[in-house]
């Protein structure tokens, strides 16, 4: 096997590129549980929902009306949500929420069943974004560049919004301390509401971009659930930092496992989050240290 | 243990009244849902148009009862039982995942009910853990992909590398199709086994793949993997460079057109695909579409030709479940797929073999048929049972 | 600490009355549920234990229940040794695995908790899934059961085996109660309601939170051999996430912290769902819809809210009974 620069080149876009796709996932989850520490399982079921809502609007309107329409209908998907469940469950224990939202996951699976039906359905690549680039010596997908690009600019967007604007300090005020926050005249429950809604409208977002990738089927969200939960306790919750960093980390750790080692490329990924949890049980960068 | 089990069922079949002469029930044991619950909807919506157009030939009538496996090992295995033990079904079909056969193997061999498999291709069904009861109407892993290996090498290609989901179908796939092709003369330059179902982004692969300097790439994926493998595939540009040859599930007419453009141009080998020229084939089609309005897979004329094979079992004189699985034994018939028959020494299906190349069609893809191979009986491998008794 | 109701002993000898009648009636299919209601139940009862009692939500329970199974048939079938020693094995392996986990996420809290033993129990799971010697996604077959005949029991005879179960469920339960009410059970308890407090007063608590993991760990184990020799086939899908998941359900369902809740949890739980996958193969949406209703009613589970509603009062009677008793013993002796 032939193996040159162009080769780990190509590797390390192909862990760029799982990485921001995870980073896309992750980021509404992390920020939901860092304000509101809510633990949202059904995020994956939601990523589907996302692929499910392009997929239809695509047939109608072109890829990029699903593109941009897929994260508003997630959001409405959130709203409903927020309102019916979220809201309630928000004092309740770790526990509670985790069974909310895994009865969350049953429910939304067979939905999407009852409505998409069980065959896999597909979106194509738009034609700008069709076709291979040339840089850096090699070829590669222009629409997996195009996912490395749209993840780092949702990063330097958040990362903006989040050290430079009104509502930004808002939100790191509510991530320190909900309680004081609120003393200071801050309309936590509104905030918290904008927060859910925008990762929400990330998790459908992320669903519409891996949608031409992947296939549609009503599994995927079960697939992507674990990862992403990987990523965001490696990185820590609550924190874009986090986010971020356990992205990176599994999506190096993942495309190079496959590479180097290929026997041990499932299991290398769980062993390093456990030797995580054992030298730091709150992740890397968690929001509070 | 086969004795242990027997004694566990003494009562159950010993007590099971014998059907009314002509009325034999089926049980179908089908996953509806989980992953694989299109497959199983192809399969039931193939075998009730199979009891539908061949019904009038027999005297038999038949009661069906459905089951759900989920293509989970312990509920198919417990819903198995039911069937068995609650029901008192004469006869079973269905079993998409090769899992749910193993679990209901020594069930089904204990208490000597026929099962015919609809889908399931573990090699070793029909091999060392063969049974007189269990009868295959669809395809096993190896018989797919073993004439491939001959065909390719005599197009000129060399240098292979190989790429599947790291399971026991996926081995066995590879494993059918490498051995043909290392003995015709090729080389074997590279393989990749990837982790199944958990594998959403193949580039790490398909970029080794590429750097391996082999002359084309043959793999095996089935349902979504399939979709995925095939667009990424295509979006890495290796298509021109590094033709993908393939097991024939790779670009199955049940999903293929959700691959789209990517999967143009692809070839593969399969026992059946809905563009073959013949009158049964013909007519299954039209009759296919006109029930379910899209084209009939693999999977549908497995549902189909199962539904076929117990009927042509009952023309035989087959009442109850041991004349049944003696006469399933023995059921030869010209269907879509061509002539088949079963082999008595490992009661696996003997068919032809089609080599197909995707291509763009009027309203949507269809597949060229570039080739037919000929039908051939799997090696025993260890399968020891008595021949069955002629009709 | 663990404490029996009246409310509890009622529920108690009616749950093992109603067991033991069906036992002796059930048909073929209703033995198969019968049985898997057993096993389940000594699974639910290994997560309340730590879950209801120790607060650590674990969702690795049902990878220590596949390891159970599997390293039952790598002892029994694989390297032949007999039954009974390869159930003490294979409980003895899944407990040192319980502990280990135990031992390393008696740091972490919460969700973290939580996610940690997702993680131990996916990391099993993977393993399982590729590794040859355990058979990968085709499973393993050809296991055989106890071997009873000496005593004149017949366990390939599914009546047999399902009261085989329900003894062990029993057991399991009496052993549960043991340990919640043994010194240790009631350090438990306070590492739940107050960790530093009892650290304060010189415990160590990672101990403490990995022995009881451990034995809870060991009965999952347990309920995993009886699963294998159930069923006498095993595949990866019983190390899945969503199995520790159902059981967590089941827990929640039932009322976590109970004993008996979960007991009540698993009989819904296999109840419901045979009966919907009758009907309709979405039984995942009604039961989904179900849970919702159930956690969203913030009562405490089924036997939760039983014991709400109606144990306050027969505790109340119970009481004064007692004192009325006293009173009189009092008076008696006056």
């Amino acid at each position: 096997m032939t193996i040159d620069l162009g080769f780990w080149t190509l590797q390390t876009l192909n862990a760029l590129q799982l990485s921001m796709l995870l980073f896309l996932l992750s980021v509404g989850l992390t920020v939901i549980f860092g304000l509101m520490h809510f633990v949202n399982l059904a995020h994956g079921a939601l990523y589907a929902l996302g692929a499910y809502f392009a997929a239809s609007l695509a047939a109608v309107g072109g890829y990029w009306m699903g593109f941009f329409l897929a994260p508003v209908a997630v959001a409405g998907v959130g709203v409903l949500l927020y309102t019916g469940l979220i809201q309630r469950m928000r004092k309740s224990g770790p526990m509670a929420q985790v069974l909310v939202t895994f009865g969350l996951i049953f429910a939304l699976l067979d939905l999407t069943r009852i409505f998409w039906g069980d065959l896999a359905l597909a979106i194509e690549v738009p034609g700008i974004l069709s076709g291979r680039l040339a840089f850096l010596g090699v070829e590669y997908p222009t629409y997996r560049l195009f996912i490395i690009v749209l993840g780092t600019a949702i990063l330097a967007a958040l990362s903006l919004v989040l050290s430079r604007t009104q509502i930004g300090a808002m939100i790191r005020a509510g991530v320190d301390n909900d309680a004081m926050a609120a003393c200071l005249g801050i309309n936590v429950e509104r905030l918290f509401f904008i927060v859910f809604c925008v990762g929400c409208a990330l998790a459908g977002l992320a669903g519409a971009v891996a949608a031409p990738l992947l296939s549609v089927t009503p599994e995927m969200g079960l697939q992507i659930l674990i990862p992403t939960l990987i990523v965001i306790v490696i990185g820590g919750l609550g924190s874009l930092k986090g986010a971020i960093a356990g992205s990176l980390i599994y999506g190096f750790v993942q495309t190079f496992g496959a590479v180097l080692a290929p026997q041990l490329a499932s299991v290398l990924i769980y062993a390093l989050l456990a030797a995580v949890l054992v030298i730091k049980p709150v992740g890397l960068f968690p929001a509070k240290g | 243990m086969k004795r242990s089990i027997l004694t566990a069922l003494g009562l159950a079949t010993g007590l099971a009244m014998p059907a009314a002469a002509e009325d034999i029930k089926v049980g179908l044991l089908l996953p509806f849902s989980g992953v694989y619950a299109s497959l199983g909807n192809e399969i039931e919506a193939g075998f009730a148009l199979g009891l539908e157009q061949f019904g009038g030939e027999t005297d038999a009538t038949f009661d069906i009862v459905n089951e759900d496996t989920e293509v989970k090992p312990p509920v198919a295995l417990g819903k198995a039982k039911k069937l068995i033990l609650q029901d008192k079904v004469d006869v079973m079909v269905g079993v998409v995942s090769s899992g749910v056969l193993g679990a209901v193997r020594d069930m089904v061999h204990g208490a000597g009910v026929p099962l015919i498999v609809a889908n399931a291709g573990n090699d070793g069904a029909t091999g060392e853990s063969c049974s007189p009861f269990i009868t295959r109407m669809s395809f096993s892993n190896g018989q797919v992909n073993r004439p491939m290996g001959q065909w390719m090498y005599d197009q000129g290609i060399r240098k292979i590398y190989t790429l599947a989901p790291d399971y026991a179908a996926g081995r066995q796939m590879i494993e059918g199709f490498a051995a043909t092709f290392t003995a015709a003369g090729g080389e074997i330059v590279g393989q990749d086994f990837t982790p199944f179902q958990k594998t959403q982004d193949f580039g790490p692969y398909l970029t080794q793949a590429k750097s391996s300097g082999a002359d084309a790439v043959y793999v095996f994926y089935a349902g979504g993997e399939a979709i995925s493998f095939v667009k990424q595939y295509d979006s890495f540009g290796l298509k021109a460079e590094l033709p993908l040859y393939g097991s024939g599930f790779l670009t199955s007419p049940l999903y293929v057109n959700a691959e789209g453009p990517a999967a143009e141009g692809v070839i593969t080998a399969l026992h059946y695909v809905p563009t073959i020229d013949s009158p049964a084939n013909a007519a299954f089609v039209e009759a296919f579409k006109a029930k379910t309005d899209r084209m009939p897979s693999e999977f549908a004329v497995q549902g189909y030709d199962a539904a076929r094979a117990l009927i042509e079992a009952t023309k035989a004189g087959a009442t109850d479940r041991a004349s049944l699985a003696n006469a399933l034994r023995q059921v030869s018939f010209e269907g879509p797929r061509g002539q088949l028959s079963i082999d008595p020494a490992t009661n696996n299906i003997v068919q032809p073999i089609y080599v197909y190349e995707t291509v763009a069609g009027e309203g949507g893809l269809t597949q060229k048929v570039l080739a037919q191979l000929p039908a051939e009986a799997d090696p025993v491998n260890g399968c020891e049972m008595a021949a069955p008794v002629s009709n | 600490m663990f404490r029996h109701t009246p409310l509890r002993y009622a529920t108690l000898v009616l749950l093992a009355s109603v067991a033991l009648f069906r036992v002796f009636t059930a048909e073929y299919f209703g033995l198969e549920i019968l049985t898997e209601i057993f096993i389940l139940a000594v699974l639910v009862l290994a997560l309340d234990m730590v879950a209801g009692f120790g607060g650590m939500v674990s969702l690795c329970h049902g990878a220590l229940m596949g390891v159970g199974a599997y390293a039952y048939v790598m002892l029994s079938t694989i390297a032949g040794i007999a039954p009974p020693v390869a159930m003490a094995g294979a409980i003895a392996v899944t407990g040192v695995a319980a502990w280990v986990i135990g031992a390393i996420c008696a740091r972490s809290h919460g969700i973290y908790f939580i996610m940690a033993t997702l993680a131990f129990g996916q990391m099993a799971y993977s393993y399982v899934f590729e590794a040859p010697i355990f058979g990968g996604d085709d499973g393993l077959g050809g296991i055989s059961r106890l071997d009873l005949s000496f005593v004149g029991i017949d366990l390939n005879d599914s009546r047999s085996f399902a009261f085989f179960c329900l003894a062990i469920l029993a057991a399991v339960y009496g052993t549960a109660v043991l340990i919640l009410r043994s010194g240790l059970g009631r350090s438990l308890s306070g590492v739940m309601h107050n960790e530093q407090r009892m650290r304060a007063l010189g415990l160590t608590v990672w101990r403490v939170k990995a022995d009881v993991f451990g034995l809870s760990g060991m009965i999952a184990g347990l309920a995993g051999v009886l699963a294998a020799q159930h069923i006498m086939y095993i595949s990866p899908g019983l190390l899945s996430w969503t199995v520790s998941g159902e059981a967590l359900v089941v827990v929640i369902l039932g009322g976590v912290g109970t004993l008996i809740g979960p007991l009540v949890g698993a009989v819904a739980f296999v109840m419901l769902k045979h009966e919907l996958s009758a009907v309709t193969t979405y039984w995942h949406l009604v039961v989904g819809c179900i849970l919702i209703a159930v956690v969203m009613s913030r009562a405490n589970g089924i036997f939760g809210w039983l014991e709400d509603r109606w144990g306050a009062r027969i505790d109340r009677r119970a009481a004064d009974a007692t004192r009325n008793q006293k009173t009189e013993e009092v008076a008696s002796d006056a």
